[in-house]
């Protein structure tokens, strides 16, 4: 096209466009990035290569976006692989209308054949994605948008005036659809920062910067006997976003999985984690061009989510979604508006370091005392000390049970008290800060904690990490029984336990990243094991995490949707490796079995492995 | 508008309730006590009354040994102005009557225009004290108000009677109200009221230093009701079982 000239009015009004379409988006990225950077803490740049690594699997190779949506996902990883094609053809194009083509004739000839199938292939991707967007319309998306419309038009315009270029047709009609191609692009520059489609921009930022844990709740120190100047900057910053989270808000391109696997929102609540946690925020942020605003998510939602992360594993633009710690430390640090239920929980917990209110435990009096020759301090947690579900006792008895075959000692700690669990989850970060320091001085001498409640592993671990040095490792009790056998120290046979399943516990999977060890556990004693559909770290809550065991009154069932699909699953066993989706489970399977059905058998790992110990 | 509210310390309802030697309270020593539930009811009205008025004064009251300073400072973190700690020195009071009295001389020279006491106490239950003060104070006296309604120096209440009724009652303050339970949904003291509780005052008036004229009644005993079953399996020969079946019903139960 070496004799296509463009007369210098053209290029005027050329420079023209260009100018202000990138100087809007510009502005509008700036704009943006201004408040993400009001954020408190600091977007890290820590274990680099990793962080890299992820923006590579999940940016360039799709692998989250195609995961969780398969065909969809295919479609969009069409359009951005195409985008990417582009990029160079795009500069191409500028540097025609300015000056002359960046590509050699035979160069641009030669790519032509990889950028011609593609255009194709974004054409198909892009109306698939349009099909399912305006025809499908699946809930997740939420209502029409009129803009993703005007993209999906502007994409498809742009390749067609692509394939069109490449043919041989006439020079007035050859720049007419320049022109077209170069306006529809300038014209995505002004759309882009203004809508959902900034995600392309962000994005990949984003999922750079994710926090590699989850939750991600920054800590409260809260010191009663300190200054009380520095206390209210405390409470003040309760209601501001990190910048981690700011970022995130921007970055949201609003496809809804995070809400598609909610299980307050599958059991019928009213919590919508893309709007509650995530969008409601968007234009607070933009109106008050500041950070402070997560007393604008709904109190009522936030009491609703069982903390189970699923949202933030999810997120295809690595947001971390889950906002309930925030809100809810708002509301009982700042607000002191607490459900009933719950403050009678906190009380018990600040009168007798216990959910229950309990003076003493059976189960623990019955237990060896830990002294500093045994290797193992056995962390029982409230639920197994206070019966919270008395079956449960068998199973620490099996696990020990599995400890004393093995040759392996333990203790309990008599002054154990609640890990701090339900109030860190429930945002009175008061009471967790007396619970924390209680039993951080009851472990000083202590270097090994196992424990079978996964709550009480992450909070022992990571969370009490996050105020003080830790000295002592905590394991989950799946990890030590997988280990035992691995290593040969305990023998187990094949049991008959039917068909068996394993219900992975939120905190065990998503937060520990425990998988493997209670499969290879629960394998040993079973040859007929199937996995249950949302498994690993897509498992689906049992209902009872983020404390909502004690909420007595719920809207809807999330309690009862995962013991549903144990039902439906036709297996005569489901093991677990939590007592909170122990005790859960057998609520809901109880009075969910169809009639005529045996109900499935409830274990847990350590049941499953002790009863077939050689 | 200045309102007291009358506040109890009670054995939490998940504590364990040992005897003490003598039997005649629970052993308070192994007791985690709590905040009369009924009374968490009365301060939460205090307050919503207190903030619908846009100003006044909620004064928290309570009598017992130091540890009650505990609830009267739950009471002030949650929103109340001050404290007043008649305090007991020995075992704790339990004659309604002569707790009426105590009160009473404390509350006399404050002028509450009202005083909220819950329905009754956790502990003893006798549902008493209220009214028993505002008779003394010479005073409106309402029992089991399930909604109040202030106007114009005089207080309109709604009052829980039996079988699914309810009564209008209204008369002029000064009043004392006993409050039935979950009318409000009580508040969790804040971080900023917990620390600025600190720094509210509780004044602590002696029992002694009420001239109490000797109470009506006394606890006798105090016992945990007897729910033990006693059973024994007999077997072997039948002219065995026999005698022994005769034997305990003439020396254990003594019914021939």
């Amino acid at each position: 096209m070496d004799s296509i000239t463009f007369l210098p009015v053209e290029k005027f009004i050329l420079a023209v466009l260009t100018a202000a379409a990138v100087g809007s988006f510009s502005f509008e990225v700036y704009r943006r990035l201004a408040i993400v950077l009001k954020g408190t803490g600091s977007l890290p740049f820590d274990r680099f290569p990793e962080r890299l690594l992820r923006v590579f699997r999940e940016v360039i190779l799709h692998e989250k976006v195609i995961r969780e949506r398969p065909w969809p996902g295919i479609m969009h990883a069409l359009v951005f692989w195409g985008f990417l094609v582009f990029g160079v053809i795009t500069l191409d194009h500028f540097f025609i209308g300015f000056y002359k083509p960046l590509l050699s004739e035979s160069a641009h000839k030669a790519y032509s054949y990889v950028v011609i199938p593609f255009s194709i292939l974004v054409i198909f991707g892009i109306l698939s994605l349009s099909y399912r967007r305006f025809i499908t319309q699946p809930k997740a998306l939420g209502k029409l948008s009129p803009t993703s419309g005007l993209v999906a038009f502007f994409i498809v315009t742009l390749m067609a005036t692509y394939l069109l270029g490449e043919m041989d047709i006439s020079q007035y009609l050859w720049k007419v659809n320049w022109w077209i191609h170069s306006i529809v692009i300038l014209a995505f520059l002004f759309l882009i920062p203004r809508s959902k489609h900034l995600h392309l921009v962000l994005g990949p930022f984003n999922i750079f910067f994710k926090p590699f844990d989850q939750p991600d709740h920054t800590a409260v120190h809260i010191d009663l006997e300190g200054d009380e100047d520095e206390l209210d900057e405390m409470l003040n910053d309760l209601t501001k976003l990190t910048q981690n989270q700011a970022l995130d808000i921007f970055s949201c391109v609003e496809c809804g999985r995070c809400t598609d696997v909610c299980p307050a929102n599958r059991g019928g609540g009213i919590l919508d984690p893309k709007n509650h946690f995530i969008l409601d925020l968007r234009e607070p942020l933009l109106q008050d061009k500041d950070v402070a605003v997560l007393d604008k998510i709904n109190v009522e939602a936030g009491w609703e989510c069982t903390t189970c992360q699923a949202c933030t594993e999810v997120c295809p633009v690595g947001n971390h979604v889950e906002k309930s710690d925030e809100i809810r430390r708002l509301e009982v640090l700042v607000e002191g508006r607490v459900p009933q239920e719950y403050q009678k929980l906190f009380t018990n917990l600040q009168e007798t370091g216990n959910t229950e209110g309990a003076s003493g435990s059976a189960l623990a009096d019955s237990l060896p005392v830990f002294t500093s020759d045994k290797e193992y301090v056995l962390w029982l947690g409230c639920f197994a000390r206070h019966g919270l579900d008395p079956d449960f006792n068998r199973s620490v008895e099996n696990f020990t049970k599995i400890l004393d075959t093995a040759g392996v000692s333990y203790g309990v700690l008599e002054q154990e008290h609640c890990s701090g669990d339900p109030v860190n989850r429930l945002g009175d970060k008061l009471t967790y800060t007396m619970l924390r320091e209680h039993n951080m001085e009851q472990l000083a001498e202590t270097k090994k904690v196992v424990t079978l409640c996964p709550h009480c592993a992450v909070n022992l671990g990571k969370e009490y990490e996050k105020y003080d040095k830790v000295n002592y490792t905590v394991e989950h009790h799946t990890q030590v029984v997988g280990r035992l056998i691995e290593e040969g120290k305990i023998k187990v046979q094949m049991g008959d336990n039917g068909k068996v399943t394993y219900h992975d516990p939120c905190n065990l999977s998503r937060i520990l990243d425990i998988v493997d060890e209670p499969r290879t556990a629960i394998q040993s004693a079973t040859s007929e094991f199937q996995e249950m559909k949302e498994s690993g770290r897509e498992t689906l809550c049992c209902g009872a995490g983020g404390a909502l065991w004690w909420k007595k009154e719920t809207q809807g069932r999330t309690h009862l949707v995962r013991a549903e699909q144990v039902i439906e699953s036709e297996v005569d066993t489901v093991v677990t490796g939590c007592n909170f989706c122990y005790g859960m489970m057998k609520q809901g399977l109880g009075p969910m079995t169809p009639e005529g059905r045996e109900e499935v058998v409830v274990k847990d790992v350590a049941d499953i492995v002790a009863e077939n110990l050689i | 508008m200045k309102i007291a509210v009358l506040v109890k310390q009670v054995p939490g309802p998940e504590s364990a309730l040992p005897i003490n030697d003598h039997g005649t309270w629970v052993d308070e020593e192994s007791v985690t006590f709590v905040m009369n539930p009924p009374d968490n009811f009365a301060l939460e009205e205090a307050l919503l009354i207190k903030e619908g008025k846009g100003d006044g004064e909620v004064v928290v009251v309570s009598m017992g040994p130091d540890r009650v300073q505990k609830v009267i400072r739950e009471g002030l973190a949650k929103g109340a102005d001050r404290g007043i700690h008649i305090e007991e020195v020995g075992p704790i009071e339990k004659d309604p009557l002569h707790i009426a009295k105590r009160f009473t001389a404390v509350l006399k020279d404050e002028n509450f225009d009202l005083v909220l006491t819950g329905l009754q106490s956790d502990d003893t239950g006798m549902g008493q004290t209220g009214v028993l003060i505002g008779e003394m104070l010479g005073i409106s006296t309402a029992t089991l108000a399930v909604e109040t309604d202030i106007k114009d120096g005089h207080i309109r209440l709604k009052r829980e009677l039996e079988s699914g009724w309810f009564q209008w009652v209204e008369f002029p303050l000064p009043a004392s109200i006993s409050i039935q339970s979950g009318l409000n949904t009580p508040r969790y003291p804040s971080l900023k009221g917990i620390m600025g509780a600190k720094k509210k005052e509780i004044k602590t008036v002696s029992c002694t230093e009420l001239d109490i004229s000797s109470n009506c009644q006394s606890v006798d005993k105090v016992f945990v009701p007897q729910t033990s079953k006693h059973s024994e399996v007999i077997d072997g020969e039948v002219d065995a079982a026999v005698e022994r079946i005769v034997e305990i019903l003439k020396s254990e139960i003594k019914v021939i």
